[in-house]
């Protein structure tokens, strides 16, 4: 009996073999801790951060429904409904097309802190350049998320952690501006004035960002300082003046990575793309969602009738301004000319049709793959010459420069346009600078930034309550993630 | 018997036969009294004996009959017949590594036999347990063919997977109940409380036992041959508009907001298209099975085969399944003390599919494509805009192409070695191959402006393949005796080891010639660029377990029984691997008591409680490791081509561990009048911690909406589960004629979300297209319940508008026609803090029926089921201002008192739309699942021709439900636990009408 039962134990101990068995690593995979090992991982990793710009769409698109001169659109008037509340004004800290804001440019940050973080695992020549551009993202990103939301988290030397938004503060608008300029100014000490590969930034465009970035701290020597820089090189001029170029063009495919172009965030339609995860397309999303409902006609592509110019905006060309018919497309004449066919969708007065469409960023006819919405290759002109000309004018009227060089810089920007030149001085200048900035970045994501930055949005957007809609709410979610650690924006 | 030397000497001979059938029983133990001298009975039931002289005493013994004991006297042939034994007959109950006597069992658990499963005649085998088996709720993912069927045990406890554990002849299976032959099923069993902690962290959402059929000893071969026809049609079609009413409808639509329709003159329309008519079809379903069983005195065997083919009732061959399946069984005794079970099954599906779930799918363009539209209209340019999902069903059924064919091969080999007195060893080892081929094409097709279906560049195929393996160890030893006659003990102790791996490959490529299916195949296909891609993975999961059972009865009636396992998995980290899962559980024979009083109606009444802990562990593998995506990070060079990088993956959590339910349950069974009625009620509850929960949603700056990455699986949160099954059935022969078998239950579930660590609430599920998500799981409130706004009314006019709190929150002010949302928190204003419970997904209660009746010849059966107190959302209907509209809204507001229900139309800006309780409806049903009536031929007509069994049956299935629910199908669901409940145009489930015939030979 008890031989049997030995038996027994030893065959059940035999093949047990403890919990070896158990012990294994997932197969084929690379985990964060071995990585940042070599150039290429480096490269990889800024690969990864550039990413995130492709999601910045979902900036620009609200950043332009919520100024005064773009209806929201779309189907119906409940459409994309957080585009269109934010368009009325009436949005609350429940709305979806924030919280992309909020998450996408986190995710920009998330990315960029992860390779920051590892700056010292691996050395190689050459590898502060990959460390400036990764601080120049970081700043981007970062700058979106202050100029939308105000006081946010950051987090200086490494990526956030679960459990950080219950401890790390939203920090003061002065805090956030610092930790940019912080990360700007270590981007143009480290970064070559020629991009390493033609789609990565160098630092022209991290003075230029920097410049902006000051223009919004109202610190208008050091903006006009660095934006004088840029300007001063000569790398850039504006497009249509030089060569065989043509304005009608800048926004073309052929335009570009063009001589105007500071920086430019690169777009295909070589790669399939979904609605279940957006910010994965590389293609421009703004630009799908922009196309004229059903369109079926030359030279342009269908989409969804979003960011629709107003008749204040069309009106407020002069009719020989060569921008007006350039940014922007009146359906009802084009279809007239060229037999083009299109449906109206959301006809509501206060978000819906108006008759005209953002030309900048309408889908080109192109063999973009499909969901062909979802990934027009349109690139994004992030930071143009003309912007950069406008700012540094801007920054030299309010500080100590002067109106003579900014009358310089704003009468290029205009001549281009097939407009004289203006011999105004003081407030008279800084209000057409304002002017020509409305007409010349019109539907690229600037307008509502600068109406706050100036004090002006009240009086030109409808329903606008200054301070509350200076910013926008935290997203609720995020609010209860954080539970007591953070406070709502006022007013929401 | 050598010693006896006198003359009296004699052989003796004779047959037996069952007293109650009068056939002949093969295999009865013959033994003389106080010797080791015996025999058995031949197939015909006949036996002799030598050596025998008057007086000498046999003995009769038969499993399920009362013992006969016969003395010799001077005749030489003995015709006996065997009484049926009642008490012997007592079914017995797999329970996992080991069976029980039912009237030993102290758990709760359920079966469902083969005869069940023989009137039921399901597809899936899953749809046997649905209204069979209190606490048992079973939920189709739709009605196309092939669908697999979401089975939840005694309500939902996790958020994460909530399936139980399916075990085919001992060995876990993954495979899908859908993949086995329901003919092959002996029996299934329902393990439903703490008895399922001997398979510690795969028990928690309680454990299903699928155990085939096998051969019979000393038996001749047994053909069995089924087969039957049918024909499925759709149980209902939604009330559209037809193409007047609907230009009516737009118009009124537009001229409410103030705006022009797009329509223009709708004079001439007619009735229009009826999409609904046009996409539904009748198809056929045929299955045929057949199986030869016997066995010999130490050998028995079986052998099937079965096809079944099943077309869908939308797109007929475009959404076929067919399955093909082999089996092989086989049980030998190696040596008197040393048997060898194996069982060797071929599975084979073949499976085309329509999309058939939420927005773009054939059903939902259906119900929303314009009626105005002609069928022959492909390309919608130049129509009506109806969105970017809205195009021709028909056209959309014609341009899809796939097909996905799965193999698998599994079995297991089962030795048993009875070594030594009381003890036995039983080895097991089991295994499972699966290779599952998908391919797809998508050819180039304009269907109109924005359409997210078009390809207008170039076609694509997408191919892969995945190869599943696994295999099973099982070791335990068993110690079974008894002491003093009142001591009872199975001791059984035991190891298994578990492995799952596999890998997947998988790739597209464009430039398919011809654009044709025909041609569809990466090989010679001719693209290139960034859609030409490629992928894989592979996974490997092992897990390592220990366990004990002690089982101790004392008198035949105090029953105890106490489990221990030990679990290690790979799925954790190192800290986190091991997890120990006890329970016990208790009986009590109360009616074999002596002073149990002597009621004459009391046959049999037991009491019995379990108590333990069990585990899930179903969550994504290596959670807890923070590895790197590939692929998922790209940018573009500034020549337009892609360039990748690495990311970080998902959010890893270190912490992570099982998940843990400790599960608690009190009952009695109850048998009355010689057994003809059986109750068995039962209290439950189930509190589960640690609740595994995947991506549930973080904070935005830990980057999880960056491509490739995501929310980690947390340990976070408590639900509770309870409420009370009962189950009564009554069988009894009323005449030698007529008999009578009916059973009904019914369970209740209350389930209650008690903790939820880290967030306030968990959202999920989706309604509509860009609004909030519609269903939360929170503290206090069952999971998954439907959170919006609750209406009361509509306004009638601008004084009723003027007067209420202001709704502009919600998207635009409101108008007389439009809701009226309450201001739950009375704080002057309707927005999102207004939102409350307005529904439940989970039913109260559920019940089932069945009955079967036998009359001589001809025998009838039928089983309904019902769901009471669940809540439904309606969200077919797309939310675009064009598209067609459900009739309810014929009944629209069109002025001050012309209804308090459904609004007006309009295509301004309004907030009738948003998630309220205008979309919920009561999904309580009862539905006439099964009506069938057959008859079988008499046996004397049927031996001329060598037949022994026929029986030709008529059966309609899904007959009529009776719902108030509006939408195709109230059963229909995801399965997701935070989501359900929403129907999204679920495919219905077809209405089946058979003609079938089986026999036997």
């Amino acid at each position: 009996m008890k031989k049997y039962i030995l038996i027994t134990v030893l065959t059940l101990c035999c093949i047990s073999c403890a919990d070896d068995f158990v012990e294994t690593d997932p197969p084929y995979t690379v985990d964060t801790e071995n990585f940042f090992l070599s150039e290429e991982d480096y490269r990889n990793g800024l690969v990864a951060i550039y990413d995130l710009l492709n999601a910045n769409y979902a900036s620009v698109m609200l950043a332009e429904v919520a100024s005064d001169d773009i209806n929201t659109g779309g189907e119906s008037p409940t459409d994309v409904i957080g585009w269109q509340q934010v368009d009325r004004m009436i949005h609350t800290p429940i709305n979806q097309q924030v919280k992309d804001v909020w998450d996408f440019n986190f995710a920009g940050v998330y990315r960029a802190s992860f390779m920051i973080e590892n700056q010292d695992k691996t050395d190689f020549p050459g590898k502060e350049q990959f460390l400036a551009e990764a601080r120049f993202l970081r700043a981007f990103y970062n700058f979106n998320l202050v100029r939308f939301f105000g006081e946010i988290p950051i987090k200086p030397e490494g990526r956030f952690e679960l459990g950080d938004e219950l401890s790390i503060p939203r920090f003061s608008v002065e805090d956030v501006y610092a930790h940019i300029e912080d990360d700007l100014l270590y981007a143009v000490e480290n970064m070559a004035t020629t991009s390493v590969e033609p789609w990565r930034v160098n630092q022209y465009a991290a003075k230029a960002l920097l410049g902006k970035v000051y223009l919004y701290m109202e610190e208008y020597d050091k903006a006009a300082s660095e934006l004088t820089d840029v300007i001063n090189t000569g790398a850039f001029h504006l497009y249509g003046t030089q060569g065989d170029e043509e304005f009608a063009n800048l926004f073309e495919f052929e335009g570009e990575n063009s001589g105007e172009s500071v920086f430019e965030i690169q777009y295909t339609g070589v790669q399939g793309a979904g609605f279940d995860c957006l910010q994965c397309s590389t293609g421009n999303v703004m630009v799908g969602f922009s196309g004229v409902r059903g369109y079926s006609g030359p030279t342009f592509e269908p989409g969804f009738g979003f960011i629709l110019p107003t008749e204040d905006i069309y009106n407020a060309y002069s009719s020989n301004d060569l921008r007006r018919d350039l940014s922007i497309l009146d359906i009802e004449a084009w279809a007239s000319d060229t037999g083009a066919s299109f449906n109206i969708g959301n006809q509501d007065e206060q978000t819906g049709h108006t008759g005209y469409y953002n030309r900048k960023y309408l889908p080109r006819e192109n063999d973009n793959l499909p969901d062909a919405n979802l990934t027009q290759p349109n690139n994004y002109r992030a930071i143009r010459y003309a912007d950069v000309l406008l700012m540094a004018a801007e920054a030299n009227v309010l500080g100590t420069g002067g109106d003579e060089p900014a009358r310089n810089y704003l009468n290029q920007v205009r001549n281009r346009a097939g407009l004289s030149s203006v011999q105004s001085s003081g407030t008279e200048l800084l209000e057409t600078i304002y002017n020509e900035r409305r007409l010349e970045l019109v539907g690229e994501g600037h307008r509502f930034f600068d109406l706050v930055r100036t004090n002006r949005a009240a009086n030109r957007i409808d329903g606008f309550v200054a301070p509350k809609n200076n910013v926008f709410p935290i997203p609720q979610e995020e609010m209860q993630f954080a539970q007591d650690n953070w406070e709502q924006n006022q007013g929401y | 018997m050598t010693s006896v030397f006198y003359a009296q000497e004699k052989q003796v001979s004779g047959t037996v036969v069952d007293a109650d059938l009068n056939i002949p029983l093969p295999g009865v133990e013959i033994q003389v009294e106080g010797t080791d001298q015996g025999t058995t009975t031949n197939f015909d039931g006949e036996f002799m004996l030598d050596g025998l002289s008057s007086g000498d005493v046999l003995l009769f013994t038969y499993i399920g009959f009362k013992t006969l004991k016969v003395t010799i006297d001077d005749r030489d042939v003995y015709d006996l017949k065997l009484e049926s034994d009642v008490e012997q007959l007592e079914e017995t109950i797999v329970i996992g590594y080991g069976k029980q006597s039912r009237r030993n069992v102290t758990g709760s658990v359920s079966k469902v036999g083969s005869e069940d499963i023989k009137k039921l005649e399901p597809l899936n085998a899953a749809q046997s347990l649905q209204g069979t088996v209190s606490g048992v709720n079973v939920t189709p993912t739709g009605g196309s063919p092939g669908a697999e069927a979401n089975i939840r045990i005694r309500g939902i406890s996790t958020n994460g997977n909530n399936r139980p554990l399916i075990i085919l002849d001992g060995i876990q299976y993954e495979g899908g109940l859908n993949s086995i032959n329901p003919q092959d099923i002996e029996e299934v069993t329902v393990l439903k409380d703490a008895q399922a902690a001997i398979y510690g962290t795969l028990g928690a959402n309680g454990v299903v036992l699928v155990t085939t059929k096998g051969g019979k000893r000393n038996q001749e071969a047994k053909f069995d041959y089924s087969t039957y026809y049918g024909l499925q049609q759709t149980t209902r079609t939604l009330p559209l508009l037809n193409a007047t009413e609907y230009g009516l409808l737009i118009n009124e639509k537009y001229a409410n907001a103030g705006q022009v329709s797009p329509l223009g003159n709708i004079t001439g329309l007619g009735r229009g298209t009826d999409w609904q008519d046009e996409v539904f079809e009748t198809a056929p379903v045929v299955s045929h099975n057949l199986s030869v069983s016997g066995g010999s005195e130490k050998t028995s065997y079986r052998i099937s085969a079965s096809h079944l083919g099943q077309e869908g009732i939308v797109g007929g061959d475009k959404s076929g399944f067919k399955r093909q399946t082999a089996q092989l069984a086989l049980d030998t005794d190696l040596k008197d003390n040393l048997n060898l079970k194996t069982n060797l099954n071929y599975f084979h599906t073949e499976n085309r599919g329509l999309n058939d779930f939420g927005l773009g799918s054939v059903l939902f363009n259906a119900i929303n494509m314009a009626p105005t539209i002609g069928t022959n209209v492909d390309n919608l340019t130049g129509f009506i805009d109806l969105g970017n999902e809205v195009v021709n069903p028909l056209t959309q059924i014609r341009n899809t192409f796939n097909e996905g064919t799965t193999n698998r091969i599994s079995g297991n080999v089962h030795g048993t070695w009875e070594y030594y007195d009381n003890l036995d060893l039983q080895a097991r080892i089991g295994f499972n191959s699966a290779n599952t081929r998908f391919r797809e094409f998508l050819p180039v097709f304009n269907y109109g402006p924005n359409k997210v279906f078009n390809r207008l560049e170039d076609n694509l195929v997408n191919q892969n393949q995945q190869s599943d393996y696994d295999y099973t160890i099982d070791v335990f030893n068993t110690y079974e005796n008894k002491f003093a006659d009142i001591h009872e003990v199975t001791i059984m102790i035991g190891m298994n080891a578990f492995r799952q791996y596999g890998e997947f490959v998988g790739g597209s490529r464009t430039g398919v010639p011809n654009n044709s299916w025909e041609f569809a195949n990466i090989g010679t296909a001719t693209g290139t660029g960034d859609e030409n891609t490629s992928t894989s993975f592979a996974y490997d999961l092992r897990r390592l377990s220990y366990f004990a059972r002690v089982q101790y009865t004392l008198k035949d009636r105090y029953l105890f029984s106490g489990m221990l396992r030990r679990d290690s998995s790979n799925i954790f980290a190192s800290d986190n691997r091991v997890g120990w899962f006890p329970s016990a559980t208790a009986g009590w024979i109360a009616s074999d008591e002596d002073f149990f009083p002597e009621i004459e109606a009391i046959d049999f009444f037991k009491i019995r409680g379990s108590f333990g802990v069990l585990g899930n562990d179903r969550v994504p593998q290596f959670a807890y490791r923070s590895s790197l995506a590939s692929g998922a990070a790209s940018y573009v060079d500034a020549s337009g081509g892609i360039i990748t990088g690495q990311s970080p993956a998902l959010l890893p959590n270190p912490e992570i561990k099982w998940e843990e339910n400790t599960m608690f349950d009190i009952g009695f069974d109850l048998r009355l009048w010689n057994n003809k009625v059986n109750l068995v009620m039962d209290y439950y509850r189930r509190d589960t911690r640690d609740l595994l929960i995947p991506g549930l949603p973080v904070t935005g700056i830990t980057g999880i909406a960056a491509p490739g990455s995501g929310a980690p699986v947390i340990n976070a949160g408590s639900v509770r589960n309870q409420g009370i099954e009962i189950e009564l059935s009554y069988s009894d022969n009323w005449t030698d004629d007529l008999s009578i078998n009916t059973s009904f239950n019914v369970s209740t579930i209350n389930n209650e979300v008690t903790a939820i660590n880290g967030a306030d609430f968990i959202e999920g599920g989706q309604f509509g297209v860009g609004q909030p998500l519609p269903s939360r799981m929170q503290v206090g409130q069952p999971i998954g319940y439907f959170y919006g706004y609750q209406t009361n009314g509509i306004f009638q006019n601008q004084a009723e508008v003027d007067a209420h709190p202001s709704q502009q929150a919600l998207g635009a002010n409101a108008q007389p026609g439009d809701l009226r949302f309450v201001d739950t928190n009375a704080d002057g204003v309707i927005d999102e803090s207004d939102r409350v419970n307005i529904g439940n997904p989970i039913p109260d209660v559920t019940l089932g029926y069945n009955l079967s009746l036998n009359y001589k010849q001809w025998d009838f059966s039928t089983y309904m089921f019902a769901n009471i107190g669940n809540d439904i959302v309606r969200n077919f209907e797309r939310d675009q201002p064009n598209v067609n509209m459900l009739a309810y809204n014929k009944a629209r507001w069109t002025g001050p008192g012309s209804t308090n229900t459904v609004p007006r139309l309009t295509s301004g800006a309004t907030a009738n739309n948003v998630f309220s309780d205008f979309f919920v409806e009561d999904g309580s049903f009862l539905r006439l699942q099964t009506l069938s009536v057959g008859y079988s031929f008499k046996p004397e007509l049927l031996e001329k021709i060598k037949v022994s069994n026929l029986r030709l049956y008529a059966k309609v299935d899904n007959i009529y439900t009776f719902t108030g629910y509006s939408g195709y199908d109230p059963t229909a669901s995801t399965g997701q636990p935070i989501g359900q409940g929403i129907d999204f145009g679920f495919y219905p489930l077809p209405r089946t009408a058979i003609l079938g015939l089986t026999a036997q030979f």
